[in-house]
């Protein structure tokens, strides 16, 4: 699974350049010719000083937001604006109140033409067992917990069965055991080939988190963000968290972020 | 030089009629001092403050004007119709600055009423000191939407007749009406332009400042947007001067620093009072007994007699279908108009300060044109009335809907944006759930707005002439009523349309609201 260097990218980034224009009509650079890809079958994990255009990033790999330069190729062709192929998970949950979970994940099938209503029911029903929440279809998002909501966007992201999963602090409100099991699924998921999604690009604070998941973390400097370096991760999964060589990494990317 | 004078002349109606606006706003904020303040702090107080004040606020205003002449007159005959106008005009700018006074004041933390009764401070002291700068930003928000609403008003109380009698108060609608019936459209188009510039004034020199200063007053984190497209895009001097008075008023003051003048007010309202009181214990005193009472009472249940029930159902569902039909001709251009100026900002820039401007322009100004236009032409009357009820309500819809997209959170547009709905879906999906509540809320002022236009658009007197839609309406039953000076039958007629309203907004509105909010869900 690691040092998959040889593999063709899913994702390219080249020379973007974005800068968020401020009310007072400043402009705050965020990238300034950053590149990096997101190669077939990878985890790629994203750690940087807050502030530094992490979720920018995000953004601009699902086409949510359009660089002022530079390119995004998604597949090999330029991605214009957000597709199904490409599942993304926001910090926020944001999840429709007037709907119940299982209509909030049907939604990410509003492309699926073919679909009739009752695959799509059945569909979304596959990702919620998937979640563990098979028991919760007709409950409301205010019925939910915090970690529970989590969950139903996982499963939103991942319905539309997108080549590429984007996840922006997936796991950074939710309590430990919630944490665990997710991160896992989440891993499990991933490492099945029949399965999408192919690859996922994560961005996280915890960085013990993104050793354990990540083929390669990519560090980024502060703004504007520039890479401070990418470190292979060279472990068997699933990675246990005590042994020595897994503080190696997490060291190595502190000293890259300090 | 004719023009000049008549440029005078106008500018003169236009100064009466502000002053007369004013002196009602004044009122207004001392009313809605003292109830807003009242319903806030005291249990009791609420459980009947607020469902009265629900009441009052869906009764239409025009129909009980000339009940309230009648009374003016009593207490003194010839102050008495200024005094019924500048009642009329508070009736109709009083209850939402109340609300405001009221919803603010409930938004004090409890950590500062605390601090105050840890002080122990007096009424007056807590009053200046907490409960009347913590209600300040609810009046000044308040304040632009009660000057449109006693503006609508103003123009129709000016001239009323009941019966044989004709009074006629000096002021901008006397003035523009007597134009249009003698076809001086010139002047006519001068008197409405007067209003304009008078209304765009009032709301940068006065208005705006004063919502500017009470952004400081606010408890929430999250401030209400201000239109600044108003003040900062009116280039030039008018800004300037705008911004010296705003500062001159407003040294940075804290919430604990702000202290009104209690002595001299105090006195002042204890004046008021003792006036207010006099005056009533005079007129009542003289001329109401028992008997008259008794007999008045026989009136009105006689009057009820004559209108049966059929009939006043029959107007009511005429009238009913006019103001749908109406409001669902404003929703059909307000909804896409909403939403495009929503999604482009730049739009929002260019269409909102003049439809701000059209929007406190009062309707009841055009109505005379409109009535002689549709006449003149020939064409269907229906046509009238549904150009001057869309007139009164259709900008209520634009604005509450851009207030509900508005709140649509970031995250919830980004998902759709992540999801590559188109905008139907999108429509579908968001705008339409997100808006419901503010929809609803609109719907509901509109009907307001559009049941109080009916007392004008079925039938109206103007000067010489009457519009008169010659089919069935509670509005038009209204103005026939005043007209033939029948008060017990006005009484009845009012008792229907206003029980009507009651009902529609507890039965039908108040509930829609309620289950839209459920749908929604309070985050
Ligand atoms: N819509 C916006 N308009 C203006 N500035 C923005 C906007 N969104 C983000 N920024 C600014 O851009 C910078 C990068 O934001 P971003 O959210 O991408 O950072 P991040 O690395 O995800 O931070 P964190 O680790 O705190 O989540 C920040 O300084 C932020 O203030
Ligand atoms: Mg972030």
């Amino acid at each position: 699974m690691s040092g998959a260097g040889i593999k063709e990218p899913i994702l390219e980034l080249r020379d973007i350049v974005f800068g968020y224009k401020l009310r007072r009509g400043e402009n705050i650079r965020i990238f300034d010719g950053l590149s990096l890809d997101v190669k077939y079958a990878e985890f790629v994990g994203i750690a940087g000083p807050s502030g530094c255009g992490k979720s920018t990033l995000i953004r601009i790999m699902a086409g949510l937001i359009k660089p002022e330069k530079g390119e995004v190729l998604f597949r090999g062709k330029p991605l214009k604006k957000p597709t199904p192929r490409i599942g993304i998970m926001f910090q926020n949950p944001a999840l429709f109140p007037w709907y119940t979970v299982l209509e909030n994940i049907m939604l990410a099938l509003i492309h699926e033409k073919d679909l009739s209503e009752k695959d799509k029911i059945e569909r979304a029903r596959v990702f919620l067992d998937m979640v563990g929440l098979t028991a919760f279809e007709s409950a409301y998002p205010a019925e939910l917990s915090g970690g529970m909501k989590a969950r139903v966007a996982l499963a939103r992201a991942l319905v539309s069965q997108p080549d590429l999963l984007l996840m922006d602090e997936p796991f950074s409100n939710l309590d430990q055991l919630t944490a665990i099991s997710l991160r896992r699924e989440v891993e499990s998921l991933w490492l099945n080939q029949s399965m999408p999604p192919s690859s996922v690009v994560m961005v996280s604070h915890d960085i013990e988190e993104l050793v354990e998941l990540s083929d390669r973390i990519i560090v980024l400097t502060k703004r504007p963000a520039k890479i401070a370096g990418i470190i292979e991760v060279d472990l068997d999964r699933p990675r246990q968290r005590r042994s020595p060589e897994f503080y190696k990494y997490v060291d190595e990317v502190y000293t890259l972020l300090s | 030089m004719a023009i000049l004078e008549e440029l005078l002349t106008i500018l003169v109606a236009v100064g009466i009629s502000w002053a007369r606006m004013t002196a009602a706003l004044i009122i207004s904020i001392i009313f809605s001092l003292c109830v807003g303040i009242l319903a806030a702090v005291d249990r009791v107080a609420e459980k009947i403050i607020i469902p009265v004040l629900d009441i009052l606020q869906s009764i239409p205003i025009l129909s009980f004007f000339p009940i309230a002449l009648y009374a003016f007159i009593i207490i003194h005959p010839v102050i008495g119709p200024e005094l019924a106008a500048i009642f009329l005009i508070f009736t109709s700018q009083a209850w939402n600055i109340t609300f405001g006074v009221y919803k603010n004041v409930r938004l004090i933390p409890l950590e500062l009423l605390e601090a105050s009764k840890a002080l122990d401070l007096s009424l007056w002291r807590r009053l200046s000191s907490l409960y009347i700068p913590a209600a300040f930003p609810g009046i000044a928000s308040n304040l632009p939407p009660s000057w449109a609403n006693g503006l609508y008003f103003l123009v129709a109380c000016e001239i009323i007749s009941i019966g044989e009698v004709e009074w006629s108060l000096p002021g901008i609608g006397t003035l523009s009406t007597s134009y249009i019936m003698a076809g001086r459209m010139i002047e006519f188009i001068m008197s409405l332009a007067a209003v304009v510039a008078a209304v765009i004034l009032t709301n940068l020199l006065v208005f705006i400042p004063l919502m500017r200063l009470s952004e400081r007053y606010k408890f929430e984190e999250r401030a209400a947007e201000i239109p600044r497209v108003w003040i900062e895009k009116v280039s030039g001097w008018l800004s300037r001067v705008a911004r010296r008075i705003s500062f001159s008023v407003s040294p940075r003051i804290t919430l604990f620093e702000l202290r009104i003048p209690w002595k001299a007010s105090r006195i002042l309202l204890i004046a008021v009072l003792t006036i207010m009181v006099a005056l009533l214990g005079h007129s009542i005193s003289g001329r109401v007994s028992a008997e008259v009472t008794l007999a008045w009472a026989q009136d009105v249940v006689e009057a009820f007699q004559r209108l049966g029930v059929v009939d006043p159902l029959v107007m009511i569902g005429f009238s009913l279908a006019r103001v749908s039909a109406a409001v669902a001709f404003g929703l059909l251009w307000t909804l896409p108009v909403a939403i495009l100026i929503y999604e482009k900002r730049t739009l929002e820039k260019i269409l909102i300060p003049p439809f701000q401007v059209i929007a406190s322009f009062p309707a009841t100004l055009i109505l005379p044109l409109i009535a002689k236009t549709v006449m003149d032409l020939g064409l269907p009357l229906e046509l009238g009335a549904f150009l001057m009820i869309l007139l009164g309500t259709q900008w209520y819809l634009l604005f509450f809907l851009l207030d509900g997209l508005r709140s649509i959170p970031y995250e919830e547009e980004e998902v759709c944006k992540a999801l590559a709905m188109t905008r139907l879906q999108k429509l579908r999906h968001l705008y339409l759930p997100r808006i419901l509540p503010s929809l609803i809320m609109g719907l509901i002022v509109c009907f307001g707005g559009g049941w109080n236009t009916l007392v004008i658009a079925e039938r109206a007197v103007l000067g010489g002439f009457t519009w008169d839609l010659r089919a069935p309406g509670i509005g038009r039953m209204l103005s026939i009523a005043v007209d033939e000076g029948d008060l017990a039958l006005l009484i009845a007629a009012t008792i229907w349309m206003a029980g009507f309203i009651v009902l529609l907004n507890r039965l039908l509105w108040r509930r829609l609201y309620e289950k839209a909010v459920r749908i929604v869900g309070v985050a």
